[in-house]
């Protein structure tokens, strides 16, 4: 419990930077949204002009895109890009920051198994992620309601905020993971921006190209926000990819951190 | 001397790491390209149409995606976002580091004086951000000359990638300046990748929104904007606010590591 408490109050300050920062993304976006549906608008009337084929290829995916929950689709791409980057920097830092700032022989000297040291670990890291989760949802049904030109699902809107927390979960789990595989690691942000962006551009090509296979690569694109909008359903295969990438990456840093040899000068 | 071959040591690694990401890109990106020719023309005038705002959303920009250049264009913010990561993280823990790793002290106290080792260290920076463009830049021109049908592309490639180097370059001083301002060493690369993101999403909020526009003299990002280069070349303003930028968080980088009260 002590272990516990103690890293709550160490990254309590980072944890509260990165809510606000996302809240300030969620209200920059959603604020953008009243222009955004006149503009929408005013081009639905142009659409008109045009051959009929080609409405109904284009319209499709633009009558959702033009709505409050199609915008916040696109505007949570970012915000799923800065959670990544915080969930990741959390767990590469909460298991390496012992090895890094020469705490290490100090906490492992003290009566407790390692095992006992990584769950307190995971559970302040998962404390602090829902703790952001809880303020970035809170923040966008606020803004929802104020920006709202129309009835919109709130079912909706909820489903696709949450998938954040899942993303951060997959995140963190891979983050704590890489930091019981390397021995000693000098710069976080070096390795959380490095793979947080690869998924992220992956995931980028991967939807701009429609391509299935990619798809399975990068958790940015395990939730389709569009599916979820017009089914109000999670694709079950993916989540279940998700739990095990969790399940897979947990229980081997248990296992290796276990056995590892601890870099303590 | 010895600095900058030290450094070009230290960041080979992770440089080459780096080339190969953006290869990649490169490739996969252009790779893709071949599968989507044949939208028709219909699309085109349909997208000049849209709103901007729309634009952004559908992904589109104001390319022309019947050509090569054009979804080169779209693929240039990526490329743009990994350079200045790379340049701004660089700027940020080539000075931060030696506090970091307690090698400040042995650094020092050598002969030479502080801004000696700033301009050294710069210097090695510099041979880092030109390599990265170079690959960038002779990448690219390969992969989209095959898909070019026999358009000349170069022209339009070079002053892109002129415009991603002033962007990495003006990124890589932010970088050096932030780690020479700041007391606590670790919080540098943090920062600096705080004011990336922060400027990078501004951007796109501005897209979204003309009345933002007034903002984009704050986001370097809307300097070198690919459908802008592509269109009208380079922007006099917008590479005169560069250079004075670079000037300046250069000369701010100079100073305060001068002045700097290390932690060690």
């Amino acid at each position: 419990m002590n272990m516990f408490l103690h890293e709550l109050k160490a990254y309590r300050n980072s944890t509260i930077i990165w809510s606000l920062g996302l809240i300030a993304i969620v209200v920059l976006f959603l604020s953008l949204y009243p222009s955004f549906s006149r503009d929408a608008e005013e081009f639905m009337k142009v659409l008109e002009g045009f051959p009929e084929e080609l409405r109904k290829a284009i319209g499709l995916s633009f009558e959702t895109l033009a709505t409050l929950l199609g915008f916040f689709s696109y505007s949570f791409l970012y915000i799923k890009l800065s959670g990544a980057v915080q969930a990741m920097n959390l767990g590469l830092s909460i298991i390496s920051k012992e090895t890094r700032d020469k705490t290490a022989d100090f906490l492992l000297t003290k009566p407790v198994t390692r095992t006992q040291v990584i769950t307190s670990k995971l559970f302040a890291a998962l404390t602090s992620l829902v703790f952001t989760n809880l303020a970035f949802l809170a923040s966008v049904m606020v803004m929802a309601s104020f920006v709202k030109t129309e009835d919109f699902s709130e079912q909706a809107l909820l489903m696709v905020s949450v998938t954040l927390l899942f993303i951060q979960l997959i995140f963190l789990s891979l983050g704590i993971m890489i930091a019981v595989l390397i021995p000693r690691i000098k710069s976080v942000i070096s390795i959380s921006l490095g793979t947080v962006f690869t998924f992220f551009i992956l995931g980028m090509i991967s939807s701009s190209t429609a391509d299935k296979g990619l798809r399975y690569l990068t958790p940015f694109n395990y939730f389709d926000n569009q599916y979820i909008i017009r089914t109000l359903e999670y694709e079950g295969e993916f989540i279940f990819i998700g739990i095990s990438i969790i399940f897979t990456a947990v229980l081997a840093s248990y296992w290796i951190y276990g056995k590892k040899d601890v870099h303590s000068v | 001397m010895n600095i900058v071959i030290r450094e070009l040591q230290a960041t080979r690694k992770s440089l080459i790491i780096w080339c190969v990401g953006v290869l990649f890109m490169v490739f996969a990106g252009m790779g893709k390209y071949a599968g989507m020719t044949g939208t028709g023309q219909t699309i085109n005038e349909l997208m000049a149409e849209m709103p901007e705002s729309l634009q952004a959303i559908m992904g589109s920009g104001g390319f022309d995606l019947t050509k090569a250049i054009g979804y080169y264009g779209l693929l240039f913010l990526y490329l743009a976002m990994m350079a200045t990561i790379h340049a701004v993280m660089l700027g940020a823990n080539i000075v931060s580091k030696e506090e970091r790793d307690k090698t400040a002290e042995f650094l020092l106290v050598k002969p030479i004086s502080r801004g000696k080792v700033i301009t050294l260290k710069l210097t090695a920076s510099l041979i880092n951000l030109v390599t990265f463009n170079l690959v960038t830049l002779v990448s690219s021109i390969v992969m989209v000359q095959r898909y070019a049908q026999g358009e000349a592309v170069s022209g339009d490639i070079g002053l892109l990638m002129i415009g991603m180097f002033f962007l990495q370059l003006l990124f890589l001083v932010v970088g050096t300046a932030i780690a020479a301002i700041i007391k606590r060493p670790k919080r540098a690369a943090s920062i600096s990748t705080g004011v990336l993101l922060l400027t990078f999403i501004l951007s796109i909020a501005i897209n979204l929104n003309d009345k933002l526009g007034i903002l984009k003299f704050i986001t370097p990002f809307k300097y070198y904007e690919a459908e802008q280069i592509l269109n009208e070349g380079l922007d006099p303003a917008y590479l005169t606010i560069s250079i004075i930028l670079i000037t300046v968080l250069t000369a701010i980088t100079y100073q305060s590591y001068k002045k700097k009260d290390l932690n060690i």
